[in-house]
């Protein structure tokens, strides 16, 4: 049996995890609850952005996309990982989903997030752009991502989606189908803004120019900040499973402490006891 | 300027909400120069330079910092896109 002393530090070691992983634990349910407000806002700026933009009558189909049906060209993947670990295995079903859809040939990588680039790295898969996750409380610079992606035809974002607390998916989209799909939530637009009765500066082209990178941006941007969430939830959900084992340790260890102390007591009244026996049998036949 | 008028202006960012009221004029910057927004101005939509945007209420002025921003002007209804 260990020693009382050697089973008290390892103990404590096990309570020092326990109270950070409740730290860990609370600081998730509090950036779930901050992202979920943010989304809220985001949806309204979106709506409102789309009914200026459709209403200044350009073509979203052909100016958005910039497309031509041109197969041969590579298409890319975005994939949107954590930037650190201790986020559970979700960065690593994102990337076992993106090596499912993955053709050397035809695709090239874009990584944001350091965790989901290591794994990759891992597998020997090799990827042409990384980037960190942007951080801030209020705005999310995805200008290089988007400088990074206008080369390809095709774009498809690998992103974790938040479900609930207990629930994680991976998820892929198309950018720019995803821009239509919120288009579609918004109101239709019967106030048309023309030339004729709004004054434009510098141009109505490069207005709607503008307007096309900001709704990227935004489109972007939200599938980062979805990610964050799903890694939040994940996160939580391994803390707490981590807590809960840390929890059952600490109880395991008090238990055995408690029998090691006890032993170690019964050890030494033992000794005493033997040591009085020896003293009153030399005491008898002296 | 109709003194009687005001202008109802939203400034918002992706994720943030800066302003949403009533004020008596909304001051950027754009390619052109310096512009300034009071009630009954033409219908307008510019693109605003990096800068500071200045909203001014009847009990404060609100100053806001921009990297990159659209507004857009109709019928005294101000909605700037900032930010983004």
């Amino acid at each position: 049996m260990r020693r009382p002393n050697v089973i008290q530090k390892e103990t404590e070691q096990i309570e020092t995890i326990e109270d950070l992983t409740g730290v860990f634990e609370s600081l998730a349910t509090t950036q779930i609850a901050k992202v979920r407000d943010k989304v809220e806002v985001s949806k309204e700026f979106f709506s409102l952005l789309w009914s200026k933009y459709s209403a200044i009558r350009v073509d979203p189909s052909t100016r958005i996309t910039n497309r031509e049906d041109d197969t041969s060209q590579k298409g890319a993947f975005v994939v949107i990982s954590a930037e650190a670990g201790l986020s559970g295995d979700i960065d690593l079903r994102l990337v076992e989903a993106v090596l499912h859809d993955y053709d050397p040939k035809m695709t090239d990588i874009i990584v944001i997030g350091s965790h989901g680039a290591q794994q990759l790295e891992q597998r020997g898969v090799t990827f042409t752009h990384f980037f960190k996750v942007p951080q801030s409380d209020t705005y999310i610079d995805v200008s290089p991502v988007i400088k990074s992606i206008e080369p390809y035809n095709q774009v498809k974002v690998y992103y974790e989606e938040y479900v609930s607390i207990g629930v994680q998916n991976i998820k892929t989209i198309d950018l720019i189908q995803s821009i239509k799909a919120m288009s579609e939530d918004t109101e239709d637009n019967d106030n048309i803004i023309t030339e004729n009765e709004t004054i434009f500066e510098p141009s109505l082209e490069e207005i709607a120019d503008i307007m096309e990178t900001a709704m990227k941006s935004f489109a972007f941007s939200q599938v980062i900040l979805e990610s964050g969430l799903a890694q939040d939830a994940s996160r939580f959900n391994a803390m707490a499973t981590a807590k809960k084992r840390a929890s059952e340790l600490v109880a395991l260890y008090h238990l055995e402490y408690h029998r090691a102390k006890r032993s170690e007591n019964d050890r030494q009244m033992r000794e005493v006891m033997v040591s009085l026996k020896r003293k009153k049998r030399s005491t008898n036949r002296a | 300027m109709n003194q009687d008028q005001v202008l109802t202006v939203q400034a918002r960012a992706p994720f943030e909400l800066y302003y949403r009221g009533s004020a008596l004029s909304v001051s950027a910057i754009n390619k052109v120069g310096k512009f300034d927004i009071l009630p009954g101005h033409a219908d307008f939509f510019s693109v605003i330079n990096p800068g500071d945007i200045l909203i001014e209420t009847e009990n404060e002025e609100i100053t806001i910092p921009v990297t990159s921003g659209i507004v857009c002007v109709k019928d005294d209804e101000v909605l700037l896109f900032l930010n983004f």
